[in-house]
């Protein structure tokens, strides 16, 4: 019996046969004008692959990449118009192609991705970036031929079947590549921030930092393209620069299926190939096909054609493994000082004040129990702690360092991890792939392999088999329980190897059992590891058993601080929380 | 006085053209991409009342009609079903924007048409001659946005529209049909487009594709704009200054892309753009 993944294993290797097949042999056969619309056919097939890598992968929709290929077209034939076209020129153009669109993607990376940017932002941005190419090449006058273009300058001698094999081979180079990085724990991380960039940012990575640099390399490839499409047509225009061609190629990827690399690939090669052949005898028409056929394709079957084929061949249960890595417990002694400090910390939204004058320690190997009722501003703590851009009045220090300005990556490297009141993780991977993603911040991930093995801290190995997910690290997290997702979002947080964790509610909705096992958890990394932890929780009893001391917010205010005992047994505790309940 | 005319005149047209996108943005929180294609099939409204030799004005209201029925089709059968896709929607309805355009062509040529102008020469006043019909433009303008204001705060829809902005769950929890409102707001958006459209028919040429045009800078302005009409006034007002000004003292190519790049630096540094809070 053949099972799924040699039917893969069998599909790929028939793929790449036939393309090097094609590749050697498609001269032969091929007429002047199938060469000639393949050749350029290719070349839109590789932009289509970078068009997917940023929105199929990574959530980010793009109608620019029509303008980085643009200014790598016209850096070609400019280079090869203007200043000659011996061989050094040539090579000059091929460094310009892909140099000059490279750093105009960082420009347009950085303008388009910071902290708290929407994904709707870069798209405006990815719209602007071609109108703002394609008035420059109008504006050139001589150097960029304005409307006209620039046609008649010295290109490669490679003549049609050279082309034709150059192209091909540079498709199938970047494609593979594109397949291997995909598949790779790096290339998980683009599946991890278009499903959750705030965690992605909470496990102490820079999501905007990730994808400026994936649309600068990205640029990079769009401009060789260009340099292709330059030297193998003869001619570039300012269509080629333009948004309606950046449209062209998100119509290219979800019609062949965004999120595969194989679809876009066969999508833009089908579709222009067969629109060189048809719009020939059916002109209108066959552009009213594509379109009409795109909407349908749209809403009722997002993942492309492509979407068809995997759909059968989802490789289930690989056999991804656990192993655990020693960790010293923290050291509670050494170090006296306190972790965590914070020192007048006042918060308000206009006239409306949140907190006033906090003054909070916290020291390595305490479970401070952070109670009050409703709207008294525990939630606002926890974020002012994890976000210094947060506008505050008074200061917080962690290890000394004082946090204001710094982003949620920057805390986490400090040493906080912090658990969301609703389990934060990537719901489109499974157990063992969010458990990769936390450890990405320790060790860089690899390009190139997926590891088989995650080395996980002990603690985190722990949390696992205690709440029965050690056993399963391939399933995808979309078919865990509440409980289970909690716990896996605590897992991963501990995984970053924390001084302080930070956890808003994580019992919140939980069965008894299961609150036993994160409470059993949480003594253990405090007492036993010399984590220190603050907690937000309603639930009394249970910050009784757990706590190592208990502090209560009333309305912004710090009104008690003491051990359990000394607060339980308080009178302003009862009067707060039955005036809380009583309205 | 011709400088400040041009100013308000442009700014007036920008908003004519972006209005009926803002409604919909501003209620759905779903860009129309295919807000080229029904500026187009207003234009073509024109060219057809025009071809019948009736009185040009009668393609408002025929622009008005046709534009809000094949937006009701539209909301019913491609954006319904992508609410809670908002990029899908965006590819969605630059889909329909090909078909659209595509139909066009087929019906009507891919060739440029030209309508006849709805009020003609111009006039003097202190001393400065200026077209009537952009000074027509500029009424125009204020007669939309006043109406607007008046549907949003004098009417029950305007109450129900601006229940569903402002939370939509409890909107519907409170017995609002929000499908009814989201069905209507697309119908006015889309009636609005092609509206816009037969008044932009005399001011350029009309071609299948002359939407696309204009499509990027409403884009822009209505991003800038939120979901409030008094902003994006403003922001017509001061990008459309930009752009003239720009246009004349400097390069008229940097100007016709002064709009787009502009609004984009505002976003960047401004998020919220002009709205407030």
């Amino acid at each position: 019996m053949l099972d799924r993944r040699n039917i893969r294993l069998i599909l790929l290797a028939t793929l790449a046969v036939s393309a090097v097949l094609l590749i050697v042999f498609g001269p032969t056969f091929l007429g002047r004008f199938s060469l000639n619309v393949l050749t350029r056919s290719m070349i839109y097939a590789m932009l289509a692959i970078t068009v997917d890598l940023l929105w199929g992968y990574t959530g980010v929709l793009t109608f620019g990449q029509a303008a980085f290929f643009g200014i790598g077209a016209y850096a070609t034939a400019m280079v090869l118009t203007h200043l000659g076209s011996s061989p050094a020129f040539f090579a000059l153009a091929l460094v310009v192609a892909i140099l000059v669109p490279l750093i105009f993607g960082l420009a347009v990376g950085w303008l388009s991705f910071y902290h708290g940017s929407t994904p709707l932002y870069a798209t405006v941005i990815s719209l602007v970036v071609p109108i703002v190419v394609t008035q420059m090449v109008f504006s050139g006058g001589v150097w960029t031929g304005s409307s006209s273009g620039l046609v008649g300058y010295e290109t490669l001698p490679l003549g049609l079947a050279g082309y034709f094999r150059l192209t091909g081979v540079c498709l199938a180079i970047f494609a593979v590549l594109a397949i291997v990085f995909v598949r790779s724990d790096a290339g998980r991380l683009l599946a991890a921030v278009r499903d959750n960039e705030a965690r992605v940012a909470y496990l102490g990575m820079n999501p905007a930092r990730l994808k400026i640099a994936l649309t600068a390399v990205l640029a990079g490839v769009c401009g060789l393209a260009g340099f292709l499409f330059a030297n193998a047509s003869g001619v570039v225009a300012p269509e080629n620069t333009g948004f309606v061609f950046g449209t062209e190629l998100v119509v290219w990827t979800a019609l062949g299926g965004r999120g595969t690399i194989v679809g876009p690939l066969f999508g833009a090669i089908g579709i222009d190939y067969l629109s060189a052949n048809l719009s020939g005898d059916l002109p209108f028409l066959w552009q009213l096909i594509i379109g009409g056929l795109f909407v349908v394709m749209i809403i009722l079957l997002p993942g492309g054609l492509a979407s068809l084929v995997t759909r059968f061949l989802k490789v289930g249960g690989g056999e991804t493994k656990l192993s655990a890595t020693p960790m010293r417990p923290f050291d509670k002694r050494a170090d006296d000082a306190s972790l965590l400090s914070i020192r007048k910390l006042g918060k308000s939204y206009g006239a409306l004040s949140v907190l006033k004058g906090i003054d909070l320690e916290i020291r390595a190997g305490e479970l401070v129990s952070l109670v009050g009722p409703n709207g008294a501003g525990k939630t606002t703590l926890m974020r002012c702690l994890s976000d210094g851009r947060e506008q505050v009045e008074g200061e917080v220090h962690i290890l000394g360092r004082n946090i204001a300005g710094c982003t949620p990556q920057d805390i986490v490297a400090l040493g906080v991890g912090r658990k969301f009141q609703v389990a934060s993780i990537f719901d489109s991977m499974s157990i063992g792939e969010c458990l990769k993603m936390a450890r990405f911040s320790h060790q860089r991930p690899s390009p190139a392999r997926s590891l088989a093995e995650i080395a996980l801290p002990a603690p985190t190995v722990e949390i696992l088999q205690l709440t029965g997910m050690a056993g399963m690290l391939d399933k995808p997290v979309s078919l865990l329980s509440h409980g289970q997702r909690q716990a896996l979002e605590l897992a991963m947080v501990v995984a970053l190897q924390p001084r302080v964790i930070l956890l808003d509610e994580p019992t919140a909705g939980l069965t008894k059992t299961e609150r036993m096992t994160i409470g059993t958890i949480l003594k253990r990394l405090t007492d036993e590891m010399g984590f220190a932890a603050i907690l937000v929780e309603h639930d009394l009893d249970f910050v009784r058993e757990i706590s190592s001391r208990i502090v209560v917010l009333h309305q912004g205010k710090l009104v008690l601080d003491g051990t359990v005992e000394e607060v339980v047994n308080s009178e302003t505790v009862r009067t707060i929380y039955s005036r809380g309940a009583h309205g | 006085m011709t400088l400040i005319l041009d100013i308000l005149s442009t700014a007036a047209i920008l908003f004519i053209v972006s209005a009926g996108l803002l409604a919909i943005f501003g209620v759905l929180k779903i860009i129309n991409f295919a807000h080229g294609a029904w500026l187009t099939i207003g234009a073509y409204c024109a060219v057809v009342v025009a071809g019948l030799g009736i009185n040009p004005w009668c393609a408002l209201p025929l622009a008005f009609v046709v534009g809000a029925a094949l937006g009701g089709l539209t909301e019913h059968f491609i954006v319904r079903p992508l609410y809670r896709r908002p990029l899908d929607a965006i590819l969605a309805t630059w889909g329909l924007g090909i078909v659209i355009g595509q139909l066009i062509t087929l019906w009507f040529g891919r060739d440029v048409q030209f309508t006849p102008a709805l009020l003609a020469g111009a006039v003097t006043a202190f001393d400065v001659t200026y077209s009537l019909y952009r000074l027509f433009a500029i009424v125009a303008a204020l007669i939309l946005g006043l109406g607007f204001a008046f549907l949003l705060d004098g009417t029950r829809l305007g109450l129900s529209a601006r229940a569903v902005i402002m939370n939509e769950t409890l909107a519907r929890a409170l017995g609002i049909d929000t499908e009814k409102v989201r069905l209507a707001t697309f119908m006015s958006g889309t009636g609005l487009a092609a509206l816009a459209g037969v008044l932009l028919a005399p001011l350029t040429s009309v071609d299948p594709n002359m939407g696309v045009a204009w499509l990027t800078g409403a884009f822009m302005l209505v991003m800038v704009a939120g979901s409030s009409f008094g902003a994006l006034a403003a922001a017509c007002l001061v990008f459309g200054a930009a752009q003239v000004l720009i246009s004349i003292y400097f390069s008229p190519v940097v100007g016709g892309m002064a709009v787009a790049v502009l609004c984009a630096v505002t976003l960047r540094i401004r998020p919220k753009g002009f709205a407030r809070a």
